[in-house]
């Protein structure tokens, strides 16, 4: 079956006459009008124009040869020399005999005698230049995918953009249809396995979505766009396709971006961006098949892409700003300051100051984060030997590892060049490493962290509590504090006034011999209670925001008085 | 007014042109109507006159092919042999033809009133 013709059943092709005579046009255009849209342009440029506006959809060119402007010869030329205009097929209007054969010979499909033969007779040789020229474009490019059968999807955006044409009143929905994990289908039980999935995935897909009102393609490996009459719930596909996949080894399950309505004014690439935009969004959520796009997921990624394209600039021109944090030991009557935490804030020309919590992750999924912390290390380190030579006096200052970098074998390297290049030692900085960074490739990460606590760093625990670290693994962790994750100061203080999961975390502290620091502090009641528990290191709102160096410099000066 | 009764009497092809038209008589004699006003005529006068041969023969072509779309035999015939006349652009006298034709389309413009 071929699929190409099956997209015109409720529309129709659509065609050029170019003529600079009205009645040779109007003649024309009453033969073909029942069967085709016809366009009609009466000199070469307007006919040159028409044809580069409707390259895609226009089926054929009937041209006369001898038009004012731009002569249908020279037309013809032009269209044969340009890439994307050259299949369209023309016919030629002459009533020269001689002409006929030149204009076969620069390119045209057929020709048509003037005075007109009877219309059903250029009907027949129309018809029949349209199918020779698409099932020529069939076979010389790969317009199915092979092993599905389905469009491919540089045929898929033609057809797309087809159906728009003849049902332009349409409400549309522009679908992205990903097999969860199927890298591991293919890996765990082979390729044809796999393959036999995606064949059947596309047979389910084809009996859902009707060729009247849907365009489906394979993009690449797993994923399926379709384009579709809107519907208000995709759900029972998933269930179909689980459904069809039953026998299969493994479970087989769809997550479906949906950008529901389309808005035609968007390329189609758009319309699907938006679609894979939803899917993504549910990549890792085993509960959720089904997303549906809204715009302020368009504004995030805008956004979040806009700061990975300026990090460069933003690094050159130092638009991020180190902040410290004091930390306070609490074990005494008077609460004394025993380090700081340095803390990145990104100072931007037009869009203020941004939080961490937006930029840190994209810039930890794009890479870009090994080049931020080593630009905060740096800072940390400079800010630490100002306060030593000015001063006389500092305190040590931590600052965050990224998981990433823990897999670094310079790791250590970087450190004491930062630490010689600033004239200060590996006790003037802490290293914070995050306790999910321990749990995968625990051994690895391990042994990193013993190497630089082998230079006489001082290893701080993050977030710890937020990571599933087993209680077996900590005892063997080489560490030198555990850092509270801030989550649970806040459940512990702010529903039921519940402080025993602190108190094992101290416990556990205790037996490792090593203090708990607890961050995330903002009242006193919290303050009291924690001093209370036995935690030793507070760090929080309670005492003092993030605030840049000079501002800090009252608490250093506190602390020598 | 126009009648197909009067068009086979002037010596049109009715029949073949008719065809053309899907058998639509109103369309048919609306396109004769535009025929009759088509400045080619002119330009073909005005060009034999000024002895621009190539642009008599661009005006004779495009008659040509109207008229003998709408089968009116009796310009076709006469614009016909103008065409391959100024085609092959021989020194000769136009005049006797071109009145033919200007006969024949006077003609054609009575029988439209």
């Amino acid at each position: 079956m071929n699929r190409s013709t099956d997209l015109y059943v409720d529309g129709k092709r659509r065609i050029l006459v170019a003529d600079d005579e009205i009645v040779n046009r109007e003649m024309l255009e009453n033969i073909l009008c029942d069967e085709y849209d016809v366009l009609l342009a009466e000199d070469g440029e307007k006919a040159y124009d028409l044809i580069r506006q409707n390259r895609n959809t226009l089926s054929l060119i009937l041209l006369d040869l001898m038009m004012p402007k731009l002569n249908g010869l020279d037309l013809l030329s032009r269209l044969k020399e340009d890439s994307d205009l050259k299949g369209i097929p023309v016919i030629v209007l002459t009533s020269d005999q001689d002409s006929e054969v030149e204009s076969l010979v620069r390119g045209a499909a057929d020709f048509i005698p003037k005075p007109y033969p009877q219309p059903d007779v250029i009907r027949a040789r129309i018809s029949r230049s349209i199918e020779l020229a698409e099932d020529r474009q069939i076979i010389s490019a790969t317009e199915r995918d092979e092993l599905t059968g389905l469009y491919s999807y540089e045929y898929f955006s033609r057809y797309v953009e087809q159906f728009d044409k003849y049902h332009p009143n349409s409400e549309m929905d522009a679908l992205c249809l990903d097999v969860n994990h199927f890298h591991i289908v293919n890996e765990r039980f082979g390729m044809a396995k796999g393959d036999e999935i995606l064949r059947r995935i596309a047979d389910c897909l084809m009996t859902v979505f009707s060729e009247s009102d849907s365009v489906i393609c394979r993009k690449n490996a797993d994923t399926f766009l379709v384009y579709c009459s809107h519907r208000d719930d995709y759900s029972s596909i998933t269930d179909k396709v689980s459904e069809v996949c039953s026998d299969m080894p493994t479970s087989v399950k769809l997550r479906i971006g949906v950008y529901a309505y389309c808005d035609k004014k968007l390329d189609i690439r758009a319309r699907f961006d938006r679609a894979k935009i939803a899917a993504d969004l549910i990549r890792n959520n085993y509960m959720v098949y089904v997303s549906t796009f809204d715009e302020t997921l368009m504004e995030n990624e805008l956004f979040a892409e806009q700061l990975v394209d300026e990090f460069s600039k933003a690094l050159a021109e130092k638009q991020f700003k180190v902040f410290f944090q004091p930390k306070f030991n609490i074990a005494g009557d008077k609460p004394v300051l025993s380090s700081a935490e340095a803390l990145v804030r990104w100072f931007h020309p037009t869009l203020g100051m941004i939080s961490p919590g937006k930029f840190i992750p994209l810039f930890e999924d794009d890479g870009l984060i090994a080049q931020l912390d080593e630009y905060i290390w740096r800072c940390a380190a400079e800010t630490i030997a100002d306060w030593k030579r000015r001063l006389g006096i500092s305190v040590p200052v931590s600052v965050n590892l990224s998981r990433a970098e823990m897999y670094d074998p310079a790791l250590v390297n970087t450190f004491e060049k930062i630490t010689s290049d600033f004239g200060i030692t590996s006790k003037d900085i802490y290293l914070e490493i995050t306790e999910s960074a321990y749990v995968r490739d625990s051994d690895q990460i391990v042994d990193r962290v013993k190497e630089l606590r082998n230079h006489g760093f001082f290893i701080e625990m993050d977030d710890f509590g937020s990571g599933y670290s087993s209680l077996n693994m900590i005892s063997e962790l080489p560490i030198d504090a555990l850092k509270l994750d801030m989550m649970f100061i806040r459940n512990a203080f702010d529903k039921q006034n519940d402080t025993r999961m602190i108190s094992i975390v101290i416990d556990i502290a205790d037996y490792l011999g090593v203090p708990v620091i607890a961050e995330g502090v903002e009242t006193e009641e919290q303050y009291l209670a924690l001093k209370k528990l036995g935690c030793t290191i507070i760090q929080g709102y309670y005492f003092s925001k993030p605030v840049p160096a000079e501002e800090f410099e009252k608490f250093l000066v506190e602390k020598d008085s | 007014m126009l009648t197909l009764d009067a068009l086979k009497q002037f010596g049109a092809d009715t029949d073949d042109g008719l065809s053309r038209c899907m058998g639509n008589e109103a369309f048919y004699f609306k396109l004769i109507g535009k025929v009759i006003d088509d400045s080619n005529f002119k330009i073909l006068e005005d060009a034999v006159a000024a002895k621009d041969l190539d642009k008599a023969f661009e005006a004779a072509h495009s008659l040509k092919g109207v008229l003998g779309n709408l089968a009116l035999t009796p310009i076709y015939e006469p614009v016909c042999e103008v065409t391959e006349l100024l085609r092959a652009k021989p020194d000769v006298d136009y005049s006797e033809y071109l009145k033919k034709i200007s006969d024949k389309r006077s003609e054609l413009a009575g029988l439209l009133k």
